[in-house]
């Protein structure tokens, strides 16, 4: 019987091998589930006809129509060019973090969705490009549609390493410097960094038209709290510690995660920006399926 | 409170566990990565509050429920005023059956309400208590609950008086001695206050003093002591013998004489008048009756006066003894001196002797008559002479050389009270020669110690010449009835008739097939007194206050024992233990 690696455990599907072959493995997959792509690119295909009105561009009109029926008609298109997108991987520190070892990190899960994505994309001939940042941009793949640049998607990827902490401010300042046009950014992170400044941020990119998608990536041991009777827990990005006993703060923490992830979806709710909570655990087919 | 197992409390420092668990954990905890700190900093400041009571509240739970587990472990016993059994007690049971708990209050004897209390205070005590009971003749009684029972019920009113003072000290240091938790002396007594009149007993700490209150006095008049003395029988009593206005009431007095079929009896109403004052410094009323001297040979005989029956029979009558003898036939040398040859003569003419040579009173010889009383010679040369002479006649005594001034102190047998405090300028010390019968020889009087009047046989040795000159005896008032004690009585070997306390009879003392003295028994007139003392001298001379309790009968009941009336408390704490269990579990657990 044959599997979607889609569907299957992300971490049974990391061994499979590398990030290309487990992201064509379950692109495969996610694509022969859909009956059409799931993505609705641009291109200039015509959409319908109004009538001429005074100032119109004369190379738009129909002569076709003109000749058949002797009226002026106008033909219009949807866009003119395809999707640009950009996919942001959130490369910090807090990211190269597993809350049990039968898991991916998040780091590693999110390297294995954007390579997934990108390479969906890039099959509809979409200009696809890489953006890995930590507290200062890591990489930066520009968007294209040629042949050899999921490689090099896939490339960049591998070529950065876990970093320290994180500013996804200042990563998505610049990917706004590098969208000139507009199109669909995605962030793949962990949110461990101050909201407000991210999603001024974000504002300011969907302000520029741009659709954006945030992958809000978590460990399942980040949801629910366990551990020793009393541990030291530190953070590994600010080196930050704190002593509790699991067993006492686990239903305050659970409260407190599920507040915080409410308070994301309402902000990018708020300012037309998909938000997406995923967890580690989650197969690659339904990530990827959220964007649908 | 105190614990059957002392030793378990040492478990108590187990209490300081769950502080140095916590202590210790906090100390050394695992150190893990994790990204998401910030979220557990925001939780634990919202939470940090519910946490921290969460915390003391398991701490002093799980210390609490350390502690109260031990000190089940402890068994703890609480003092109940209730029901409980108590701890081991020492108990000394004094139940005063001395004479005047024959009285008859209220339609019953005293001692028969004695009895309960004291019954029921045995009753109480258990096999691991130490018991003693303590009767009249101070005597303590050990043995099992049911033979002091025994005892109690077949303890009638006694003929001794019991100082109560002096009964509660012995039986205070006995429990006191004693390896047990509980120390209680139970006084059962109708609490005279002659009884307690002594001083005030010395109770030591942790001895529980409980003393039955008294009941209703009653009024009492008995016989304190008969003496006979020139021809008549002189009837001392106790209790009230005036009527309201104070005036003297007449006392009807029956005196029987002899014995058998010679027994005779004379009825007589005396008056009863004030007299000598008595023990505890108590005037007392006498009634004099006149004997039918004439008519009696000579001879020890004995009498018995009688008053009419009142509440107290015990002291009702009392027996007496005395002996009718002929005038001594006595004579004086020329070196006995003028006094002693004045007071022979006082004696003669009161037809005390009469001229004979039964008994010489020389000076500074021993005379060859069947008695002697000898002065020292006036001149210190002839000592030894007279000394060699009372040896030859067997006499173990000497005189010695002259010795310090004081002051006389007799016996009873050498005139009583009349030579006490006698000066004496000159003296020769008396001193005893080899090794003499003793029983021949008697010490009658003595000057700072020293024997300064002796007797040996029929002979009588004086340390001082009866002389203004030596002693300032001649010129007392004594000196008369001292040389007729002297002569009729004292170089004769005969003693003074004695009082003792017993049941009322007579016992004779003799010397082969001499008669030489009597005992007449009888209850101590202290004890016709039947005034109840307070409580607060109660209180006061049987312990004093926190110490001596005096108490109806229902208290007494109740408080016996109850000083070491204790129940197991364990099972409360265990039960208590249980309940913090519980809600230790409650709260480690809804706060997860």
């Amino acid at each position: 019987m044959v599997q979607r690696l889609d569907l299957l455990d992300p971490a049974e599907v990391a061994r499979l091998g590398g990030i290309e072959i487990v992201a064509e493995g379950v692109v495969e997959g996610f694509l022969a589930g859909m009956h059409r792509s799931p993505f609705r690119g641009f291109s200039v295909e015509f959409t319908e006809h109004r009538a001429y009105q005074a100032g119109d561009e004369l190379k738009y009109l129909d002569w076709r129509i003109l000749g058949r029926s002797d009226r002026l008609f106008v033909k219009q298109f949807e866009e003119e060019t395809n999707l640009r997108s950009m996919v942001l991987v959130d490369a910090s520190r807090s990211m190269a973090w597993q809350g049990s070892p039968e898991r991916l990190t998040k780091r590693a899960y999110a390297d294995r969705l954007a390579a997934a994505l990108a390479l969906i994309l890039l099959r509809q001939r979409d200009a696809t490009g890489l953006v890995t940042f930590d507290d200062q941009v890591r990489q930066v793949i520009p968007a294209r549609v040629k042949a050899g640049q999921w490689t090099r998607i896939v490339r960049g990827l591998l070529d950065t390493p876990d970093g320290q902490g994180t500013a996804a401010h200042a990563a998505l300042q610049r990917l706004t410097a590098l969208l000139a046009r507009r199109g669909m950014v995605v962030l793949i992170s962990d949110l461990l960094f101050d909201r407000e400044l991210a999603l001024a941020a974000l504002r300011y990119l969907r302000h520029r038209g741009h659709q954006v998608v945030v992958f809000h990536l978590m460990d399942p041991a980040e949801v629910e709290l366990s551990g020793p009777p009393e541990v030291r827990f530190k953070d590994p990005e600010s080196a930050v510690s704190v002593v509790v006993r699991p067993r006492e703060l686990a239903r305050a923490y659970a409260e407190t995660v599920r507040r915080e992830i409410a308070a994301w979806r309402k902000a990018c709710r708020r300012h037309g920006i998909a938000y997406h909570h995923v967890q580690t655990d989650m197969p690659f087919g339904l990530a990827l399926r959220l964007l649908t | 409170m105190s614990f059957l197992h002392p030793l378990a409390l040492l478990g108590l420092a187990a209490a300081a566990i769950p502080a140095l668990l916590h202590l210790l954990q906090r100390r050394i905890p695992p150190e893990v990565d994790f990204p998401p700190v910030r979220y557990l900093s925001a939780a634990e400041r919202e939470s940090a509050r519910r946490l921290k009571l969460r915390h003391l509240l398991l701490l002093i739970l799980r210390t609490a429920l350390i502690v109260t587990i031990v000190l089940a472990a402890a068994r703890p016993l609480v003092p109940l005023r209730g029901g409980g059994a108590h701890q081991p007690t020492a108990a000394v049971i004094i139940l005063d059956n001395s004479p005047s708990s024959g009285a008859i209050v209220d339609g019953a004897a005293v001692v028969e309400r004695l009895r309960v209390a004291a019954r029921s205070s045995v009753a109480r005590t258990t096999s691991a208590d130490r018991v003693w009971l303590m009767l009249c003749d101070g005597v303590l009684r050990g043995g099992t609950r049911e033979a002091l029972l025994a005892t109690i019920d077949s303890t009638r009113p006694g003929w001794l008086r019991l100082d109560l003072v002096q009964a509660i000290e012995r039986a205070a240091r006995m429990v006191n001695a004693q390896p047990v938790v509980g120390r209680e002396v139970h006084v059962l007594s109708d609490l005279q206050r002659t009884a307690v009149a002594s001083g005030q007993a010395v109770v030591p700490s942790g001895v529980r003093v409980l003393a039955l209150a008294p009941g209703r006095g009653a009024s009492n008049r008995g016989i304190a002591a008969v003496t006979v003395s020139e021809g008549a029988a002189v009837i001392e009593l106790s209790g009230a013998t005036l009527d309201n206005d104070g005036t003297p009431q007449p006392v009807p007095v029956t005196i029987r004489i002899g014995a058998g079929p010679n027994r005779g009896e004379i009825a007589a109403r005396g008056l009863a008048t004030p007299g000598p004052e008595g023990s505890g410094g108590a005037t007392r009323a006498a009634v004099t009756v006149s004997l039918p001297a004439q008519s009696l040979a000579p001879g020890w005989w004995v009498g018995e006066a009688a008053l009419e029956p009142d509440e107290l029979r015990a002291d009702d009558r009392r027996p007496f003894a005395w002996r009718v003898a002929p005038p001594a036939r006595a004579m004086a040398t020329p070196g006995a001196g003028s006094f002693v040859a004045a007071a022979l003569a006082v004696l003669q003419a009161g037809r005390h002797i009469i001229d004979g040579r039964d008994v010489v009173i020389s000076g500074g010889d021993l005379p060859s008559s069947p008695h002697a009383i000898v002065q020292p010679p006036d001149d210190p040369a002839l000592v030894g002479q007279v000394n060699r002479a009372l040896g030859s006649r067997g006499v173990p005594w000497r005189w010695g050389p002259l010795s310090t001034p004081g002051v006389l102190t007799s016996s009873e047998r050498a005139g009583g009270g009349g030579l006490n405090g006698v000066p004496v300028a000159r003296r020769y010390r008396i001193e005893r020669a080899g090794s003499g019968e003793e029983g021949t020889s008697d010490v009658l009087a003595t000057v700072n110690g020293e024997p300064w009047l002796v007797r040996s046989g029929s002979v009588v040795l004086l340390g001082s010449r009866l002389d203004t000159a030596w002693t300032a005896l001649p010129a007392s008032p004594g000196f008369v009835p001292f040389v007729d004690a002297l002569v009729n009585r004292i170089v004769m070997g005969e003693a003074e008739v004695a009082a003792a306390e017993g049941a009322p009879h007579v016992e004779f003392r003799t010397r082969g097939t001499d008669t030489i003295g009597a005992t007449v028994f009888g209850p101590d007139a202290r004890e016709s007194d039947l005034t109840p003392a307070t409580a607060a001298l109660v209180t006061a001379a049987l312990g004093g206050k926190g110490r001596t309790s005096v108490l109806n009968a229902d208290r007494f009941a109740t408080e016996g024992f109850s000083g070491t009336r204790r129940a197991d408390a364990s099972g409360i704490l265990l039960i208590l233990a249980l309940l913090l269990a519980a809600a230790e579990l409650g709260v480690a657990t809804r706060t997860r």
